[in-house]
C-alpha cells in the first residue's frame, strides 16, 4: 500500500517515494470522470467569455487576454473544487492546468465574435 | 444541482441583459455621434455579477469530483466489471420447479 506521510528515515521515505511513483493505480473510469467535468467547466467558460468579450467591444489581443485571465480563474476554480489536493482526483499538474485551453479557445472565438456582432454592428 | 442550475442561467439572463443595454447605449451614442468608448458603468457592474454566476454554476453544475486513489474513503468498494466469470449459476435455485407459464417482460 502507498503510505503517504509519517515515515521517519529519510532513506525509507526515498524508497516509498519510488514506490509510490511504480504504483500508479488509479481508478481510470474517475478519473475520465474528473476530465469530463473539467472539459464541460471548461467549455461554458468559453463560451460565457467569448459573450463577455462580445458585450465589451474587444478587440484583437485585448479579447485573447481576457480569454488567458478567465482560464486561468477557471483553473483557479477548479483547484478550488478538488480542495487543493489535486493528487487525488487527477494525475498530474498538467491536466489541470492547461488541458482543453486550445479547445475552449475556438468556442471563444466563435461567441467572440457572435457577440460583438450582434451588439455593435448590426 | 438545481439551485446551480438556476444560478448559472440568471448569470445568463444578466448577460442578456447587459447585452440589450450595451445596444441601447450604443444607439443613443450613435444619435450623439459620439465613440464607443465601453459600457456605462452599470452594465460593466451587470457584466461582472453575470460572469460570477456563471463561474459558479460552471464548476459547481458538470458534477462533483471522484478521488481516483484506491484507498481513499469514498472508493471502500471496489467494482468488479459484470464478468459472466464470476457469476455462479450452479447453486440451489435449481431444487425450484421450473414455471413455464412466466413470461419475459421487457
Amino acid at each position: 500500500m502507498a503510505a503517504r506521510s509519517g515515515s521517519p528515515a529519510s532513506a525509507s521515505e526515498k524508497k516509498l517515494s519510488n514506490f509510490e511513483n511504480e504504483l500508479m493505480a488509479f481508478s481510470a473510469e474517475n478519473l475520465q470522470n474528473n476530465m469530463k467535468v473539467t472539459f464541460y467547466s471548461r467549455t461554458f467558460l468559453s463560451i460565457i467569455g467569448g459573450v463577455v468579450a462580445g458585450i465589451l467591444g474587444l478587440t484583437g489581443l485585448k479579447g485573447f487576454i481576457l480569454y488567458f485571465i478567465i482560464m486561468a480563474v477557471g483553473s483557479l476554480g477548479v483547484i478550488t473544487k478538488a480542495k487543493f489536493d489535486i493528487h487525488e482526483y487527477f494525475d498530474s499538474w498538467n491536466r489541470v492546468i492547461l488541458d482543453g485551453i486550445t479547445g475552449g479557445l475556438m468556442s471563444f472565438v466563435l461567441f467572440w465574435t457572435f457577440a460583438y456582432d450582434i451588439v455593435h454592428i448590426f | 444541482m438545481g439551485v446551480d442550475l438556476l444560478l448559472g442561467v440568471l448569470g445568463g439572463v444578466l448577460l442578456a441583459y447587459a447585452a440589450y443595454c450595451t445596444i441601447q447605449y450604443r444607439a443613443v451614442l450613435k444619435i450623439r455621434e459620439e465613440e464607443f468608448a465601453g459600457p456605462p458603468a452599470e452594465v460593466l457592474f451587470e457584466i461582472f455579477i453575470g460572469l460570477a454566476l456563471c463561474f459558479w454554476a460552471a464548476l459547481r453544475v458538470p458534477g462533483k469530483y471522484l478521488p481516483i486513489l484506491p484507498d481513499s474513503k469514498e472508493n471502500r468498494l471496489v467494482s468488479l466489471p459484470e464478468n459472466q466469470d464470476f457469476m455462479i449459476f450452479n447453486h440451489r435455485g435449481k431444487v425450484f420447479p421450473l414455471d413455464l407459464d412466466l413470461k419475459h417482460e421487457s
